[in-house]
């Protein structure tokens, strides 16, 4: 009874039927999922309706629950492995095997980029040395120790904690800061006369009041994340500051002689080698206002490597670096200024690697079946 | 003001095969992976070599609203609020959100003067205008070239700090702030912004703003 069960659910698992099924629902997805960008902006719809294993309360959908992409790439990933498992293991189905073990490969490409790859920026202008790459969309509070003439110690504390509130020791320090209110996204604005006193007490803060809004995912839109944080050190509360990318005016306070700045910002990764723009050229096609070119031409230097090089970026045309790949992406400040998108994705290898195991497989199955074809076209003659 | 930037190239939007597009929905809870931990690095005093640059799609700080109409009605008065005499052709908007007023100047060109009122010193005024250089590509000053670089203008409201940046660059922005503190503690600043050749044909009118500022 069992073993039926069993039997029906692996015919349905290797089934072309559910091939079919989940590809139509992928292409679904897909069409939702673009037309979603609009209004969601692209990482905001990959994550509703690709990232996730239903789809719940889109409007495009009516509202109605859908199978998320999660769900599908699972469901054919395991299609695609039982149909693997179930082609006979033999000579004559090798091309099979390969073309079906690259897709296999090409998911688990998607698979690592979906869960490790990060996507920042650098954004640079002429003549600027930058040391570092900042998210998109991600935000930290960093708490920085200017007292040193030549360094900063920066000590970041990323968004996600924030959120859970609470005491957040800031290790190599002595000071805990005491997240009292977080907002992914806010408006800020001067505090009315007679109105409800702000929550902050010390800084810009107490003068401003707070608004939360809906946090939004659009490609060009940006959430005023904001904190009210008291900064606790040596059993000294240094009062409530509030904390906002809104806020350009910097903050700061003093603890034993060292000087504290307190600052949301984009999240920041620091590299161990920094990027100098040495010229940023907008090529126009002659006598009209249309791009030929963009690019940027970069000194790359690398103390840990002794390195100091020349490098155009270029669009298209990427410097691959460190595990990192650079592309051209942007420019601002009347071409004085460019922004290249950073990739860093473990598995950027992958697809390549499953490119060429399909193509080798597609002709390794067109030889095989040649080859059985002329033999029985030899047989048929001398039969 | 910079140029809002134009997305050239997204790699997150490369063309993808339906196939491989299938393997994102593999991407189970926990996506992006990122830490939840303190990080610390140590890294070489940016305001002493290099501004903080803008980032791809440019938040919007305090006072720095690049003139897109807000939603956020304008700030109440402060107590002791500051007024000023417009210039011939020039005409003040309702400011939003953090910013108290904007100028319309009857200028040509890339150019915008906005006001800005912040509680108590703001940061102070040298974590300031390091801020306001930054913003057009310049390096920090230290205290000495501060002094150096502020001029000072006598208004009814007391001594305006004037200071007058231009970036470097073939397309050069240019900065022209006035920086002044009022009893009540709030401290004020007037900046007009934008590309060289337009600030420097506002510059007289927006001096005369500048030297026009009295308490209500």
């Amino acid at each position: 009874m069992i073993n039926a069960y069993a039997s029906r659910i692996w015919n349905v698992l290797k089934s072309f039927q559910l091939t079919i099924v989940l590809l139509a629902l992928l292409m679904c997805l897909v069409l939702f999922c673009t037309l979603a960008q609009v209004e969601m902006g692209t990482q905001g719809a990959v994550n509703a309706y690709m990232r996730s294993f239903i789809v719940w309360n889109q409007p495009l959908l009516l509202r109605l629950p859908f199978p998320g992409g999660a769900l599908v790439g699972l469901l054919l990933t395991i299609n695609l492995i039982a149909k693997t498992i179930d082609i006979k293991l033999s000579w004559q189905k090798s091309g099979m095997w390969l073309v079906h073990a690259g897709l296999v490969v090409l998911f688990a490409g998607e698979f690592i980029a979906g869960m490790m790859q990060v996507d920042t920026n650098l954004t640079i202008e002429v003549g600027q040395t930058v040391n570092f790459v900042q998210s998109y969309k991600q935000m930290e509070l960093a708490v920085i120790d200017v007292t040193d003439p030549t360094w900063d110690e920066v000590y970041s504390v990323p968004d996600t904690l924030l959120a859970k509130g609470g005491a957040v020791a800031i290790p190599g320090t002595p000071i805990t800061l005491n997240v009292k209110k977080f907002y992914p996204n806010a408006e800020l604005a001067n505090l009315a006369p007679g109105a409800p006193p702000s929550l902050a007490n010390a800084g810009v803060g107490a003068g401003v009041s707070i608004v939360e809004k809906p946090v939004v995912s659009a490609d060009n839109e940006m959430n005023q994340t904001s904190a009210f944080v008291e900064p606790v050190a040596g059993g000294r509360s240094y009062g409530t500051w509030l904390v906002s990318v809104a806020l350009g005016a910097p903050q700061s306070f003093t603890h034993e002689g060292r000087t504290y700045t307190l600052a949301m910002r984009l999240r920041r990764q620091y590299l161990p080698y920094a990027f100098t723009l040495k010229q940023f050229r907008h090529d126009v096609y002659p006598g009209t206002d249309i791009p030929k070119n963009f690019s940027s031409l970069v000194q790359v230097v690398n103390p840990s490597r002794n390195e100091s090089r020349e490098v155009l970026i270029y669009m298209n045309q990427p410097l691959r670096y460190e595990g990192k790949t650079f592309y051209q992406a942007s420019f601002g400040k009347n071409d004085t200024l460019s922004v290249l998108s950073v990739v860093e994705n473990p598995g950027w290898l992958l697809p390549y690697v499953s490119c060429v195991l399909v193509s080798i497989g597609l002709l390794v199955h067109f030889a095989i079946v040649l080859r059985r074809s002329l033999k029985r076209r030899q047989d048929k003659k001398e039969g | 003001m910079p140029n809002p930037s134009i997305p050239l190239h997204r790699p997150s939007l490369r063309p993808t095969s339906s196939a491989a597009l299938l393997g994102a929905g593999l991407l189970l809870l926990g996506l992006g992976c990122s830490s939840e931990q303190v990080s610390h690095y140590r890294v070489p005093k940016e305001s002493a070599s290099a501004p903080a640059p803008m980032p791809a799609m440019p938040p919007t700080p305090m006072g720095e609203r690049t003139g897109e109409p807000s939603d956020v009605p304008p700030p109440p008065k402060p107590k002791g609020s500051l007024k000023w005499s417009l210039p011939k052709g020039w005409s003040e908007l309702p400011g939003g959100g953090m910013r108290f007023a904007t100028f319309k100047t009857p200028y040509a060109g890339k150019l915008e003067a906005t006001v800005v009122v912040l509680p108590g010193p703001a940061g102070g005024e040298l974590a300031n205008v390091n801020r306001w250089r930054g913003q057009i590509a310049l390096p920090a000053l230290d205290e000495a070239a501060l002094a150096k670089a502020r001029t000072t203008l006598k208004a009814k409201v007391g001594t305006v700090n004037v200071y007058d940046f231009t970036s470097e660059g073939t397309a050069k922005s240019r900065m022209v702030a006035g920086y002044v503190a009022t009893p009540d503690g709030n401290t004020w600043f007037l900046k007009l912004t934008g590309d060289a050749d337009p600030v420097a044909k506002a510059k007289a009118d927006f001096m005369t703003i500048l030297g026009s500022l009295h308490l209500d």
